[in-house]
């Protein structure tokens, strides 16, 4: 089984080499020139981004594999920029404090979630559709169709521990799915939400405190999509209602191209923060070819269908050998 | 002559050998039998028969011609009907719609033929004297009727081969009979019977020939006339059946580990007042609907009483959940192991583990000690797997069976509770299970077994409580109970005193 893991996240190591040699092919310069896209800049770029999406992922794919589903990051972003944004750039608070009160609205909207799922019993696809249209309702009440200008109050070329700002994503997103990864694999809090996501049932009668695992799956994506937003809030400097908008599709995608199965029960972390990466190189390389700005949200479609498709095959393959 | 005729047919699951060389032939218009353990080929021959899998050598023959189909599809419309052990309905159709899922019947531009699909319904089930409306929801349907819809299937089709994977199962005897004379009545008309079973009675009332596998090999062919059940099961096993084990008495100076008193959940039980000393099985039997399952599940922490008292060692519990009964002890191996048994998606040594740590905590796996308390459950029940790192699907029914069974007996528990603990296993395994539900009893354990298997509960139990309708109508020692006096007691007989 863990082999089996293990060879499902090469499987995804794989296809990002494949994607990035694609690229470093097909955007070769002309001589003389640098390239483009296989560049130091370019990829600590790509990996600005992707945190974004990345570190929400790590939340989504724990959802995924308890068996549920999370449509609420998108909002939840958005609603921790404004948070954040208004405590920093109003209210006068340090950007720390700021960010402190942000995760716990996460925290907050994720239990929120799961009291539906759990208590009120109702599926996880309309709690958190639900939810979504409330934090993002949230959001645009407390801004009322302002923006706090975050920008304009850190220092300029705002660097931590010597670090420029554009790691504060990467690094972030890095340790959380080392931390989760481990979580997931070497404790019995990770096994017992796979074990809810494959059988909650039989979960239940083995004694495993389903409620509770399944409350910290939600109340967990919820924390981690706040992460996301305080890390967008620095990187792009703005809290505004109306980020992040249809993040929640491309986070759930990054988990399932990463390995999760949304009938629950399988899946891994590392693998949705890979998916992300690959997601982010897609709409990092795609603009830099002439012609393909109208193509790149097919393009991305066709990949994920494309991946999952993939996987489905290989995973029949050695279950019928 | 020979309506299907298997020749040497060979089959593989990765390293494991389903089938090796299997060759017998099935006459038209017989009703043959293949009985054997579980793992010992008997599922792997109805999925290559019901189009699901193809065998790796060998050749299937169905009246002469080669059988070599693709798809359920594909081998319905070749002529075999299969009814299974599972209910394979779709509840939220009508009876009508599920017979003719699939292939229904239809007028112009595909719109439904209702009427058509009706009225050849109600012709089907008259012939099956079912009187049962067309229209009524699937999920409204009892096993039995289930199990005949099935039938009724199959006819539909015109199968001329009619195979049948433990069909009796979860049907009482007033049913298993309307279904054989059924069956005895489709017999006549020239449907050609497989039956698939491990209840030798049946198998020797219904089937004329009678074909013993044995890990994935032939092991004879029988007829009827000539042969007697403990030849065939000395077929199946390959050796004798163990005696009867004779049990030292209960040492009743000890005080009860688990005492019940007028428990009750309306309104499905009242009134339910046992104890159970260290060392002792206690038998429930109770037919289905009785309410025992639902006892064990009060017990278990699934559901809150709603009067009485439940007591380990002395004290009083109030269980919350399963989590906080095997805390103090307490532990239940669930009668369907599939819904409530199993993980699919985890490594059988992880499905082992799970309650044993569990009960731990959530925080990091000590993956030496728990493969240690796997390997050893593994070797303590014998469980025949080719690896403890690959998911419990491969497993034969015996033995993902003892897999539940390992996943509780790992904790350590002092009060052990089985529900239909050899429910759909194969005799083999049945006589494992109880040999270790007595070694865990000697070694202490108190131990209530649940199953609406009396032969079992006979064999098993040192005192037997009747369950009818949500009440324990009467207790019975053990040696002296006869089949009858537990089967009064379980339909009619008004409560005798202890």
């Amino acid at each position: 089984m863990k082999a089996l893991w293990r060879a499902r996240e090469l499987s995804t190591v794989a296809i990002l080499v494949v994607e990035v040699l694609f690229f470093t092919w097909y955007l070769w310069p002309e001589a003389g020139r640098s390239h483009p896209f296989f560049n130091f800049g370019n990829f600590l770029l790509i990996f600005k981004y992707s945190s974004i999406y990345g570190i929400a992922a790590i939340g989504a794919a724990i959802v995924i594999i308890s068996g549920g589903i999370d449509l609420a990051p998108g909002a939840i972003i958005a609603l921790t920029t404004v948070v954040t944004g208004y405590l920093f750039v109003e209210a006068g608070w340090p950007l720390w404090a700021g960010a402190g009160v942000g995760l716990v609205v996460g925290a907050l909207a994720g239990l929120l979630a799961s009291f539906l799922i759990v208590r009120v019993k109702l599926p996880p696809f309309i709690a958190t559709l639900g939810v979504m249209g409330i934090w993002r309702g949230t959001a645009f009440i407390i801004t009322e169709a302002r923006f706090y200008d975050l920008s304009s109050k850190l220092p300029p070329n705002w660097s931590i521990a010597g670090l420029s700002v554009d790691w504060l994503g990467p690094i972030v997103m890095i340790v959380l799915a080392a931390v989760f990864q481990r979580l997931m694999t070497g404790y019995q809090w990770g096994r017992s939400i796979c074990a809810v996501g494959g059988n909650e049932t039989a979960a239940l009668f083995s004694g495993v405190p389903v409620n509770w695992i399944k409350t910290s799956a939600y109340v967990l994506s919820g924390v981690l999509a706040a992460v996301s937003g305080v890390v967008l809030a620095v990187v792009q400097g703005q809290g505004k209602a109306d980020l992040a908008s249809g993040y929640e599709l491309d986070i759930i995608a990054s988990a399932v191209v990463g390995g999760a199965s949304l009938v629950g029960g399988r899946g891994s972390v590392a693998g949705a923060v890979l998916g992300a990466l690959i997601f982010g190189v897609l709409r990092n390389a795609l603009p830099q070819i002439p012609g393909a700005t109208f193509y790149d949200r097919l393009i991305v479609g066709v990949v994920v269908i494309g991946i999952v498709v993939m996987d489905q095959v290989l995973t029949r393959r050695s279950a019928a050998n | 002559m020979a309506t299907l005729e298997f020749k040497d047919v060979h089959k593989s699951f990765g390293a494991v050998r389903a089938l090796r060389g299997i060759s017998f032939s099935v006459i038209s218009g017989e009703a043959h039998a293949v009985v054997g353990e579980n793992g010992a080929g008997k599922s792997t021959l109805l999925k290559i028969l019901a189009g699901i899998t193809r065998p790796d050598r060998g050749e299937v023959r169905l009246n002469d011609a080669p059988f070599d189909h693709a798809s359920p599809r594909e081998a319905l419309a070749g002529g075999i009907g299969m009814v299974f052990q599972e209910r394979l309905a779709f509840p939220n159709l009508t009876v009508a719609g599920n017979i003719f899922a699939g292939r229904e019947i239809t007028g112009t531009a595909g719109r439904l033929a209702e009427r058509a699909m009706r009225t050849r319904t109600r012709a089907l089930l008259d012939q099956l004297h079912l009187s049962i409306d067309p229209d009524m929801p699937m999920e409204n349907a009892s096993a039995a009727v289930a199990q005949l819809v099935q039938v009724a299937r199959a006819l539909a089709f015109d199968c001329r081969v009619l195979v049948l994977d433990e069909p009796t199962t979860s049907l009482t005897d007033a049913e298993v009979e309307h279904l054989f004379r059924i069956l005895d009545d489709l017999k006549k008309r020239g449907v050609t019977l497989l039956f698939v079973s491990h209840r030798l009675p049946e198998v020797f009332r219904l089937c004329e020939r009678i074909t013993v596998l044995r890990d994935g090999a032939w092991a004879g062919t029988f007829d009827r006339g000539t042969t007697t059940p403990d030849a065939i099961v000395r077929a199946m096993v390959g050796r004798e059946p163990p005696a009867r084990v004779d049990r030292p008495a209960v040492d009743l100076s000890q005080p009860p580990i688990l005492s019940v008193d007028k428990l009750a959940r309306a309104p499905i039980f009242r009134d339910v007042s046992f104890e159970i000393r260290p060392g002792e099985i206690v038998g429930m039997f109770g037919l289905v609907g009785s309410g025992r399952t639902e006892i064990l599940e009060t017990l278990f922490g699934l559901a809150r009483p709603t009067a009485g008292r439940i007591r380990v060692r002395g004290a009083d519990v109030a269980f919350r959940s399963p989590r906080e009964a095997s805390r103090v002890g307490i532990a239940l191996v669930p009668e369907d192991r599939q819904r409530l048994g199993l993980h699919f998606n985890l490594a059988i040594r992880h499905n082992i583990a799970l309650p044993w740590a569990s009960v731990r905590g959530l925080g990091p796996i000590h993956r030496a000690r728990e493969t240690k308390t796997a390997d050893q459950m593994v070797r303590d029940l014998s469980i025949k797997a080719a690896s403890t790192s690959a998911p419990p699907e491969s497993l034969s029914g015996g033995n993902q069976q003892k897999v539940v069974a390992a996943k509780w007996l790992a904790t350590d528990p002092s009060v052990l509770l089985l529900d239909e603990p050899t429910k759909g296993v194969d005799v083999g395994a049945k006589f494992e299970i109880h040999n270790l539900i007595r070694e865990r009893a000697a070694a202490g354990m108190a131990c209530l077994v649940v199953s609406s298997d009396l032969p079992e509960v006979l064999a098993l139990a040192d005192r037997i409580l009747v369950v009818r309708e949500g009440e324990i109508r009467g207790e019975l020692a053990g040696s002296a109970a006869t089949e009858e006096a537990v089967m009064r007691l379980a339909t009619h007989e008004a409560v005798v005193p202890v």
